[in-house]
């Protein structure tokens, strides 16, 4: 184990390194944050599939109950439960578009993990980074529970529990917990918990902060202690139904599966659950008398309990919906959390676009209304009028809306279409449209993976590390 | 111009307007006018007001613009509004922010008659290094310290104690004087 402790106190030495102009010490969030027998307990397991690169190395690194997929290097590292998920890497011979630029890629792009301690973190999607668009790194950084890291290349963070840190470039920079970033580059911030920013330079930006008193009933975390709160309670109480996805080899498909959908062997899924055409359900998602209609996809860390999804929705990574019906075309963003109740559902009208890291938590019958931008805290229809607004009418901004804590400034219907296009995208990469012959994605690529073990040291010096392995077709 | 000295140009401690820390705003602003009747050797007004510890020790320094502050509405917007600046929202957006939270806030009348009532230690500023000067230094040190700063008034200090003010008007005064005296 000591080798492993070494490593633990080598990535955080790094880390405050990076964070010196910040004057910020992770020392006391990270200590004693995951116990260290916890990552000698588990299995790393990688993908194996006819549609994905295959091009794994791993080096002096703890991969406890991780997995793998696509091309990824890790080294002098430690993965606690994470998902890196390169199935959205760019390829040899694509060509990148950004600005007047069209940049040919030249070798595969891969995941460098490097130095990094990542805690049931999610790692997808690929560098949108100009200067670096073979490399999607990911270097000095330290991420808590359920962070996202979805084609952000970073150097130098520390992202709190719940935080996303979404197609943005980051250098030494601390996230608070549940905070979401896509502002394309940023460096030395420190972003407090419960911000939410979007920024699009010269075309948008979009800023809301959570009431920071109120936001700590559902996710807290202070020096000293694990995250607490809601969000953590809710994901601990069905633990143990993932738990027993992972102690067994050969598992039944749990509901009927059509052809052009995908269930992910590592997803749990309860009584009463009903899967369309054309759907996709990752690693890690859970589905509970949920209904998911053409089309609709539940990723990584999602939550669908006694909930309808009529079609064409996305439940982006770590969103959870509870006794709530989605029309069609609904987008429910990155960690967000919508819970209505068994006598009083939530109903989110077709069209509609939950902003990332929205919480929604009515204790009344609540519907939102066709068509509509939702954000920040809603418990009441008070509340919803003050962080809803029309997408019809935020299209006609053209200088600036302040709403309640949110600010805008720039053009509504810029930021509209660019969600919008968004949108459209993530249907298709996942195989919403597929037609039976066209339009394949990960719904229809992701039916056959084969999954493969690969375990640590035992016991002994290295006790938790697992040896350098290189894996290749 | 190096031959004028800091002392002789400082209006002295006992000269100036002060109040004891734990004072209000109204009791400052009452200093302020009672040390200018008093003070008539030269046309140009105090614009600030020292505050004292219980020692009569100077630990801070109320100017106009730490009163006009007081009068902002508290909120917790105010802060949100500030913060934006580092997300990028661009300076006319931010004005046009302030500007509306302006329009909402209470007239003035009534926030002035609140803003009297809060404590001066609440607003003060308190000295910086570069904002203490020797008495024996030339003026051109403390030009020097003036415009570096930048600083409206410098403390102006003896045996480590605080016993006057050199205002950037006094500074000014003198080398207006000598400019004079350079022509003639």
């Amino acid at each position: 184990m000591n080798e492993l402790e070494k490593l633990l106190g080598r990535i955080i030495q790094r880390i405050n390194v990076n964070l010196r102009e910040l004057e910020y010490d992770v020392s006391p969030f990270i200590k004693n944050l995951v116990p260290l027998n916890q990552m000698v307990k588990f299995h790393a397991f990688y993908g194996i599939t006819p549609n994905h690169s295959l091009d794994f190395l791993f080096n002096h690194s703890n991969l406890a109950g991780s997995y793998f997929l696509g091309k990824i290097q890790v080294r002098n590292s430690i993965l606690y439960k994470s998902d890196i998920r390169g199935d959205e890497l760019k390829s040899k011979g694509d060509v990148f578009h950004y600005q007047k630029f069209e940049i040919p890629i030249t070798t595969d792009e891969g995941i460098d993990i490097e130095d990094s301690f990542l805690i049931k973190t999610l790692v997808h999607n690929f560098s949108h980074d100009p200067e670096t668009l073979e490399k999607f790194f990911i270097r000095d950084t330290i991420t808590s529970h359920y962070a996202n890291i979805h084609g952000a290349p970073m150097d130098g963070s520390f992202l709190g529990p719940f935080s996303t840190v979404d197609l943005t470039t980051m250098r030494d920079c601390v996230i608070g917990a549940f905070s979401y970033i896509q502002a394309g580059e940023v460096d030395h911030l420190n972003i407090e918990p419960g911000t939410v920013w979007v920024r699009s330079p010269d075309d948008f930006n979009f800023h809301y902060r959570y009431p920071a008193d109120r936001l700590k009933d559902y996710i807290c975390f202070d020096k000293g202690a694990p995250p607490k709160g809601l969000f953590i309670d809710f994901v601990e109480d069905r633990k143990e139904d993932f738990g027993q996805l992972f102690n067994v080899f050969n598992i039944e498909q749990p509901a009927s599966v059509p052809e052009s959908s995908s269930l992910n062997r590592f997803s749990v899924i309860k009584p009463k659950t009903y899967i369309s055409e054309n759907v996709m359900v990752a690693q890690r998602a859970y589905l509970e008398n949920a209904w998911l209609g053409k089309g609709a996809n539940a990723q990584e860390q999602c939550y669908v309990i006694n909930s309808r999804l009529d079609g064409f929705d996305i439940m982006a990574h770590g969103a959870k919906i509870i006794e709530t019906n989605l029309g069609e075309n609904v987008f429910v963003g990155f960690n967000s959390f919508l819970r209505g109740r068994t006598d009083s559902r939530l109903t989110v009208g077709r069209d509609t676009i939950i902003m990332p890291h929205t919480i929604i938590d009515t204790k009344k019958p609540l519907a939102i209304p066709p068509g509509h931008l939702v954000w920040g805290l809603i418990t009441t229809p008070d509340e919803l009028e003050s962080n809803s607004i029309a997408l019809e009418d935020l299209s006609k901004i053209d200088a600036g809306l302040m709403k309640g804590n949110m600010s805008f400034e720039g053009s509504g219907a810029v930021f509209v279409n660019a969600f919008r296009e968004r949108i459209h995208h993530i249907l298709e990469a996942n195989g919403a449209f597929f037609d039976g012959k066209k339009n394949r994605g990960h719904a229809q690529k992701n039916q056959n993976i084969s999954f493969n073990t690969i375990q640590p040291y035992p016991d002994g010096e290295l006790q938790g590390l697992y040896p350098a392995i290189v894996i290749q077709p | 111009m190096s031959e004028y000295r800091v002392k002789e140009l400082m209006v002295p401690l006992s000269e100036y307007a002060t109040v004891p820390v734990g004072s209000t705003l109204f009791e400052a602003v009452l200093a302020l006018e009672e040390a200018q009747e008093e003070f008539d050797h030269t046309k140009y007004k105090h614009r600030a007001i020292l505050i004292l510890d219980k020692n009569n020790r100077v630990i801070g320094k109320l100017g106009q613009l730490d009163v006009l502050r007081a009068l902002e509405p508290k909120d917790e917007n105010a802060e949100k509004i500030g913060e934006l600046g580092q997300f990028g929202f661009s300076p006319s957006f931010i004005h046009k922010l302030r500007k509306q939270r302006r329009l909402k806030a209470a007239p003035m009348k009534d926030v002035c008659s609140k803003a009297s009532k809060l404590k001066v230690e609440d607003f003060m500023q308190t000295p910086s290094e570069g904002e203490f000067i020797e008495a024996e230094a030339y003026l051109d040190m403390a030009i020097m310290q003036l415009v570096t700063g930048p600083h409206i008034s410098l403390l102006v200090t003896h045996n480590e104690e605080i016993i006057g003010i050199l205002r950037m008007t006094d500074a000014f005064a003198a080398v207006f004087h000598t400019m004079k005296e350079c022509e003639i």
